[in-house]
C-alpha cells in the first residue's frame, strides 16, 4: 500500500505536467497544472496518514534494482524526518500553483504568458523534489537532485524580472552553475562512499558504516561541500540573493521554501551518516553556519531591495539549520527539520508578500515603498505578521527551530568540542538579535513610513513617494480573495507549528533515533 | 477548575483573533466583542483566583507534552497565590482600559486592531503568569514584547511613536536571551522545564550557596529588560508616544510587572544564589534614584509617570533583594492600582487639553473635577501620604530593607544599606515630583501674561472637556483599591496564606511620614516663591547616556559592519563567482542554445546529464 502511495507521490505531478502539456488551451493547461499541484498535496496527505504508524522506523519501502551493473536501486521510503519536508513541499507547490491562476507573472521578454509551461515546469520540479526527499539511495537522490535544478533555469530566465534582462540571465545562470558543480562534488563524494562502504543504501550505511581515515575524510567533505552550495552555507551563497530576487514569485517562493531545503535535507540525510563527528569538519561546518546567520543579518541591514532582503534572510535561517545538524544530537535533527519547514512556510509566505507587493507598485525598491499600512493595511498587517514570524517570536513556527538548534549547541554531541559550541550558540543567539533589529527596520521604514529618498519618477508606476496616507481611497487594491486563499494555509500553519510544535518534534525524534541509531 | 484555567488562557486570544476577523463589521461588533470578553476574562479571572488565596493548596495541571529529545516541553498550568493575584491585577486592568478606551479611542479607524492587541496582551500576561512551563512561560514574555511593539507604534505616523517601538522591541528581547540561556541551563540542570519541580527542588535544599549563580544571573538579565532597570532603563519613557490606556496597561499589570512576577516566582533560585540577590539590590538602588532624578525634572507628564514606574519598580526589586517577598509583592499589586489610576487619569487631561506637555495645562481643577480627585488620589498614593495604600506598601519595603540592613545574612549588609539610602532619598524625590505635577496641572495659575496668552490659546484650541462617563468609570473604580488596599498589609495572610509577615514597622512609618509631610511643604513654599508656577527652574537633564554608548558601541559598528559585508559580498565573492563563470562558459554556450528550444532542449539535457552520471560512476566504480 505505502509502496504505491510513494512511487504515486513521484509519478503525480509527472502526470499532471504531462496532461498540461497535452491541453491545447492555455487556461486548461494552467487548470491541470493547478490541479496537479492540489492532487499531489491530497496525496502527500494521505501518504503521512497511511505511514503515521511507521514514521519512526527507517528503511526503504520500494527496492528495485534500477541499474543493476551500477548497483543503483529504485529504493524509496518515508520517515519522520522526510514526511514534514514532503508535507510543506507539497503544500508550497500547492499554493505556488494555485497563484498562477490571477497573478500569473509575465513572460520576461513580453512574449506570450506562456503560464501553462510554467506550470508544467513547476511540476517537474515538484517531481524532483518529492523524489529526492522519498530517496534512500544516494545516486538516485542525485538524480532527482538534478531534475529539480534544471526547469529552475528556465523559471527565472524566462518569467524574472522582466526590467534587467542582463541581470537576470546572470542570476539564472549563476545559479545553475553553482549548483550543478555543488551537486557533482557530492555525487564524487558518493562514490567514494560506495567504495568504502559497498553500498547506496544510506539506510544500510546509516545502520552499518562507521567512517574513519582520509579517503572517508574526503566524501564526507565533497559531500558537505556539494550540499553547502544549495543550502546555502557562507561563502557559497553568493548566486542566492540575485537568484531569489531575480525569479519570478512562485520562482522565490519554491526557491526559497522548497529548493534549498533539499540542502539542508541532504546534511541530514546523506551526510551525517557519512560523518564522524571526531572530525574538525563538523565544528567548522557549524561555525560557518553561524557566521552565515551574522553575516546575512548584517547584510540585510544595507539590502534596498524587498525581494534581496528577504533571500538574504534565507542564508540566516539556513545558518541555524546548518547549526542544528552539526551538533550530531537527536535534539539538533528536530531542530533541524523544524527549522527548515517553518522556514518553508514562513519565508515563502513572504514571498508571496513581496510579490504582491511588487506587483501592485512596479518595484521592490525599498527607498520608494513607504507607509504600506496605510495604504494596504491588510496586505501590510500580513507582512508584519510574516516578519514577527521570520524574526522568531515565541508562539510562531519560526522560534521553536532556532531555539533548539541553540539547545541543541549547548548541548552538543560528547565528541564535539564543548566551548566552541557554547560560544556558537551564543553567537547564534545575537544573530536572532540582529534580524529582529533589520526585520523592524523594514517594517519601520516600507509599512510606517519614514525619511522619503527623492527618486525620479519611473516610467508608468504609481508615484510613491509621500509621508502621509493620502487621502480617501487607497491607490491600488489591497489583499483580494484569491490571495487570502492563497496565503492563508501559510498562515494557519504558522501559527498551528508554533503554538504546537509537538505535532512535528514527536515523530522527528523517534526517526533521527531510528536511522542515526547511535546518536545521544 | 483546570478547564477554567484553559478557559481563561484561551479566551484573550481568541477574543484577538475575533476583533481581526469581524471588528471591522461594525461599531457594536468591535466594542462588544472587545469589551465583553474582557468582562468575560475578568469573571474567569475571579473564579480561579479567589479559590486559591489563603491557605489554599496550588493548582496544577499538564493539557499537553511533547514526547522528543530532552526533556519534554509542556503546556501546563500552575496556579497559586502569586498566580492568583496577578491575574486579579492583569484582568482587572485589562478590563478597565478596555472599557475606558472605548471613550479614548472613540473614532479611530483602528480601533479593532488596539482592541485586539490589547486582548492579545492581556492573555500573554495571563500565559505568564499561569505557565508552569519556561517554555510557555517565554512564549507570554515575548509575546508581550511584541505587542507592546505594535501598541506603541499605534500611531505611527509619528516619528517618535516608530523609534520607541522599536527600542523597546529590541532592547526587552535583547535582555530575553537571557531568560532563553537560563531555561536551556535549567533544563539541562533539572531534566525538567516544569517551574514548580525546579522551584520545589532548589527549595529542598541540597544546592550550595551561588550554586546556580549563572542561571539564577540570566534571569535577571531578562528582568533588567523586561522591567527597564539601569542600564536598559531607556525604553520605558521613550515609548510614550503609544496611546494612554496602553501604558496604563504596559505600567500597571502586564509587561513591566511581568519582571517582578518573574523574580517572584522563581525566588528559591535567587534565595540560593545571593550572587545574584546582590546584582538586582545593587541595579534597583542605582535605578530608582536616577530615574526620581528624571521624573523631578521633565516637562512631560506621561514621561514623570514613566520615570516613576521604573523607579517603583526598582522598589518592588529592592524587597525581593532583601527576601522580602510579601513586601515585594504587595507593592507590585498597590502600584498596578494606583498607577493605572495615573495612567488613566493623565489620560483624560491629555484627551481634555491635546498635548502631555505640563507647561500647556495648569488650573484644571474646576474644569476636571473628576480628573482631578482621582488623580490626587492617585499622586497621593505614589508620594506615600497616610493612608492610601502606597503608604502602607512602601513603608513595608523600607522596613524590610531597613531590618535586612541590621540582621539580614542573605545579602552584605552594606548592600543593603545603600539599599536603604537610595530608597529614602528616592522616596522624598517621589513627593517631591509627585507634588510638582500635581501642582502644575491642578493648580498653577497662568501668570504671566505671555505664558497666559500662549496657554489660553492652546486651551481654547482645544476646548478642554471633562471625560465621558467610560472614562469616568474606571478612574473611580480604580481609587477604591488605592485608598482602602492598604488593610492587605494588616492581614497579608489572606492573600498568602498562614506565616510570618513583617510589614508593619511604625518607626519607619513615622520617620518617613515626617519626611513626606517636610518635602510637601518645601515643594508648596518653593511654588509660592515662583509665583505659582514651576517650584523650580525646569532644567532639561542630558537625555541618558547609556543611549549614546549603545548608538556608538553597538548600533555604529553593525552599521560599519553590515557595510562591510555588502563590500565583500558585491567585490571579493563576486569575483570568484565570476571567475567561475568564465571558466564555465562552454557550458553557458551550451545553456544558450538550450534556451532557445525550451523543453525539448531541456529535456534533452536531462539525458545527456543521466548519461554522464552513468559514465562518471562506471569509471569510479
Amino acid at each position: 500500500m505505502i509502496a504505491v502511495l510513494l512511487d504515486g507521490l513521484v509519478a503525480a505531478p509527472v502526470v499532471f505536467a504531462l496532461l498540461a502539456v497535452l491541453m491545447r488551451r492555455e487556461r486548461w493547461a494552467v487548470r491541470a497544472a493547478v490541479l496537479g499541484g492540489l492532487f499531489t498535496f491530497g496525496w502527500s496527505v494521505w501518504l503521512a496518514v497511511a505511514a503515521n504508524g511507521t514514521l519512526g522506523q527507517s528503511g526503504s519501502t520500494v527496492d528495485v534494482v534500477w541499474l543493476g551493473a551500477l548497483d543503483v536501486h529504485w529504493r524509496l521510503g518515508v520517515d519522520g524526518i522526510s514526511a514534514p519536508l514532503i508535507l510543506m513541499t507539497t503544500l508550497v507547490f500547492a499554493t505556488a500553483l494555485f497563484s498562477l491562476v490571477r497573478h500569473a507573472p509575465a513572460d520576461a521578454e513580453g512574449g506570450p504568458s506562456r503560464t501553462g509551461s510554467l506550470g508544467v515546469l513547476l511540476l517537474v520540479i515538484e517531481a524532483g523534489v518529492l523524489g529526492s526527499f522519498l530517496a534512500l539511495d544516494m545516486v538516485l537522490f542525485f538524480v532527482f537532485f538534478e531534475v529539480a535544478l534544471i526547469p529552475m533555469w528556465f523559471v527565472i530566465n524566462t518569467w524574472g524580472d522582466a526590467h534587467d534582462a542582463k541581470a537576470r540571465r546572470r542570476a539564472a545562470t549563476r545559479f545553475l552553475l553553482f549548483t550543478v558543480t555543488g551537486s557533482a562534488l557530492m555525487l564524487i563524494g558518493f562514490l567514494i562512499v560506495r567504495a568504502e562502504a559497498g553500498t547506496f543504501d544510506i539506510v544500510e550505511i546509516a545502520a552499518s558504516y562507521r567512517p574513519s581515515g582520509t579517503t572517508a575524510f574526503i566524501a564526507s567533505a565533497l559531500v558537505a561541500l556539494g550540499l553547502a552550495v544549495k543550502t546555502p552555507m557562507w561563502p557559497l551563497h553568493i548566486w542566492l540573493p540575485d537568484a531569489h530576487s531575480k525569479a519570478p514569485t512562485v520562482g522565490s517562493v519554491i526557491l526559497a521554501a522548497v529548493l534549498l531545503k533539499l540542502g539542508t535535507y541532504g546534511l541530514l540525510r546523506f551526510w551525517m551518516p557519512v560523518t564522524s563527528p571526531d572530525w574538525w569538519l563538523v565544528p567548522l561546518v557549524a561555525a560557518l553556519g553561524v557566521v552565515g546567520v551574522v553575516y546575512a543579518a548584517l547584510a540585510c541591514f544595507v539590502q534596498t531591495d524587498l525581494k534581496r532582503l528577504i533571500a538574504y534572510s534565507s542564508v540566516g535561517h539556513m545558518g541555524f539549520v546548518v547549526l542544528g545538524a552539526a551538533t550530531f544530537t537527536v535534539g539538533g535533527v528536530q531542530a533541524a527539520v523544524f527549522a527548515s519547514v517553518a522556514h518553508g512556510l514562513i519565508t515563502g509566505l513572504l514571498f508571496f508578500l513581496a510579490g504582491a507587493i511588487k506587483d501592485r507598485y512596479g518595484t521592490a525598491d525599498l527607498a520608494r515603498l513607504k507607509v504600506l499600512y496605510g495604504k494596504v493595511p491588510h496586505l501590510a498587517g500580513l507582512f508584519a505578521f510574516a516578519a514577527m514570524a521570520s524574526l522568531g517570536l515565541p508562539g510562531l513556527a519560526g522560534f521553536w527551530g532556532e531555539m533548539l538548534a541553540i539547545r541543541a549547541a549547548v548541548g552538543q554531541a560528547p565528541a564535539l568540542p564543548e566551548t566552541t559550541y557554547t560560544w556558537l550558540a551564543f553567537i547564534a543567539a545575537l544573530g536572532v538579535i540582529l534580524t529582529s533589529a533589520y526585520f523592524l527596520a523594514l517594517m519601520r521604514g516600507m509599512l510606517q513610513g519614514g525619511p522619503v529618498t527623492p527618486v525620479a519618477p519611473a516610467g508608468g508606476s504609481v508615484e510613491l513617494v509621500a509621508d502621509t496616507v493620502p487621502a480617501g481611497e487607497p491607490v491600488v487594491a489591497d489583499a483580494g480573495g484569491t490571495e487570502w486563499v492563497t496565503w492563508s494555509p501559510l498562515v494557519v500553519l504558522t501559527l498551528v507549528l508554533g503554538v504546537a510544535p509537538g505535532l512535528l518534534l514527536t515523530p522527528v525524534a523517534d526517526a533521527a533515533t531510528a536511522f542515526l541509531g547511535g546518536l545521544g | 477548575m483546570s478547564w477554567v484555567v484553559l478557559l481563561l488562557v484561551v479566551l484573550p486570544f481568541t477574543s484577538a483573533a475575533l476583533s481581526l476577523v469581524v471588528g471591522h463589521r461594525g461599531e457594536v461588533a468591535e466594542r462588544g466583542i472587545a469589551v465583553g470578553a474582557s468582562a468575560l476574562g475578568l469573571v474567569l479571572a475571579g473564579v480561579v483566583a479567589f479559590p486559591h488565596l489563603g491557605n489554599a493548596a496550588p493548582l496544577g495541571h499538564v493539557y499537553a507534552s511533547t514526547a522528543a529529545a530532552g526533556p519534554p516541553i509542556e503546556f501546563s498550568v500552575y496556579v497559586d497565590q502569586l498566580t492568583a493575584v496577578m491575574l486579579l491585577l492583569a484582568h482587572t486592568v485589562a478590563f478597565l482600559v478596555q472599557v475606558y478606551s472605548l471613550g479614548y479611542m472613540a473614532g479611530d479607524p483602528r480601533y479593532p486592531s488596539y482592541a485586539a492587541l490589547i486582548s492579545l496582551f492581556t492573555g500573554a500576561m495571563t500565559l505568564v503568569v499561569a505557565a508552569d512551563d519556561l517554555w510557555a512561560l517565554l512564549i507570554g514574555w515575548e509575546l508581550m514584547g511584541a505587542c507592546s511593539y505594535f501598541l506603541i507604534s499605534h500611531h505611527w505616523e509619528q516619528q517618535e511613536a516608530r523609534a520607541g517601538a522599536v527600542k523597546a522591541f529590541l532592547m526587552t528581547r535583547l535582555a530575553d536571551l537571557g531568560l532563553l540561556f537560563g531555561i536551556i541551563v535549567l533544563g539541562a540542570r533539572f531534566d525538567t522545564y516544569q517551574i514548580s519541580t525546579i522551584m520545589g527542588q532548589i527549595a529542598d535544599g541540597g544546592f550550595a550557596r551561588d550554586e546556580l549563580w549563572v542561571p539564577a544571573l540570566l534571569v535577571t538579565a531578562a528582568v533588567i529588560g523586561k522591567s527597564s532597570q539601569f542600564p536598559l532603563h531607556t525604553w520605558l519613557p521613550d515609548a510614550m508616544p503609544g496611546p494612554t490606556p496602553i501604558s496604563a496597561l504596559i505600567h500597571a499589570a502586564t509587561m513591566v510587572a511581568a519582571g517582578v512576577f518573574l523574580v517572584a516566582r522563581t525566588f528559591p533560585l535567587y534565595l540560593s544564589a545571593p550572587a545574584a540577590l546582590t546584582v538586582l539590590a545593587l541595579v534597583a538602588a542605582l535605578t530608582m534614584f536616577i530615574s526620581a532624578l528624571y521624573a523631578l525634572f521633565t516637562d512631560d507628564l506621561k514621561r514623570v509617570l514613566a520615570w516613576s514606574t521604573v523607579s517603583q519598580l526598582a522598589y518592588m526589586f529592592g524587597a525581593l533583594a532583601v527576601g522580602a517577598y510579601a513586601a515585594g509583592v504587595l507593592h507590585l499589586l498597590a502600584h498596578g492600582a494606583f498607577k493605572a489610576l495615573l495612567f488613566l487619569a493623565a489620560g483624560s487631561v491629555v484627551h481634555a487639553v491635546g498635548t502631555t506637555s505640563m507647561s500647556a495645562m495648569g488650573g484644571l481643577r474646576e474644569k476636571l473635577p473628576d480628573t482631578f480627585i482621582t488623580m490626587t488620589i492617585g499622586f497621593g498614593a505614589l508620594a506615600g501620604v497616610v493612608p492610601l495604600v502606597g503608604f502602607f506598601t512602601k513603608d513595608a519595603v523600607i522596613g524590610s530593607v531597613w531590618e535586612a540592613a541590621r540582621h539580614g545574612n542573605l545579602i552584605w549588609p552594606w548592600v543593603a544599606w545603600v539599599l536603604l539610602v537610595s530608597m529614602v532619598a528616592t522616596a522624598v524625590l517621589t513627593v517631591a515630583y509627585s507634588m510638582r505635577a500635581w501642582l502644575r496641572v491642578f493648580f498653577t495659575p497662568t501668570a504671566t501674561e505671555a505664558a497666559a496668552e500662549q496657554v489660553a490659546a492652546e486651551l481654547a484650541a482645544v476646548e478642554p472637556h471633562d471625560a465621558p462617563p467610560s472614562m469616568k468609570v474606571p478612574l473611580y473604580l480604580l481609587s477604591i483599591p488605592t485608598v482602602l488596599g492598604g488593610l492587605v498589609v494588616a492581614y497579608p495572610q489572606l492573600i498568602f496564606g498562614e506565616g510570618e509577615y513583617d510589614l508593619v514597622h511604625v518607626g519607619v512609618s513615622l520617620v518617613m511620614t515626617l519626611l513626606v509631610v517636610a518635602t510637601a511643604v518645601l515643594v508648596a513654599w518653593q511654588w509660592q516663591r515662583s509665583g505659582g508656577r514651576d517650584p523650580w527652574h525646569p532644567y532639561v537633564l542630558p537625555h541618558p547616556p547609556v543611549d549614546r554608548i549603545y548608538a556608538v558601541g553597538v548600533v555604529q559598528p553593525v552599521q560599519w559592519l553590515a557595510r562591510g559585508v555588502r563590500l565583500s559580498d558585491r567585490d571579493v565573492i563576486d569575483a570568484y563567482a565570476d571567475g567561475a563563470g568564465a571558466a564555465a562558459r562552454g557550458l553557458g554556450w551550451l545553456l544558450r542554445r538550450a534556451q532557445t528550444g525550451r523543453i525539448q532542449t531541456y529535456l534533452m539535457v536531462v539525458v545527456v546529464g543521466a548519461c554522464a552520471i552513468a559514465v562518471m560512476a562506471g569509471v569510479i566504480a
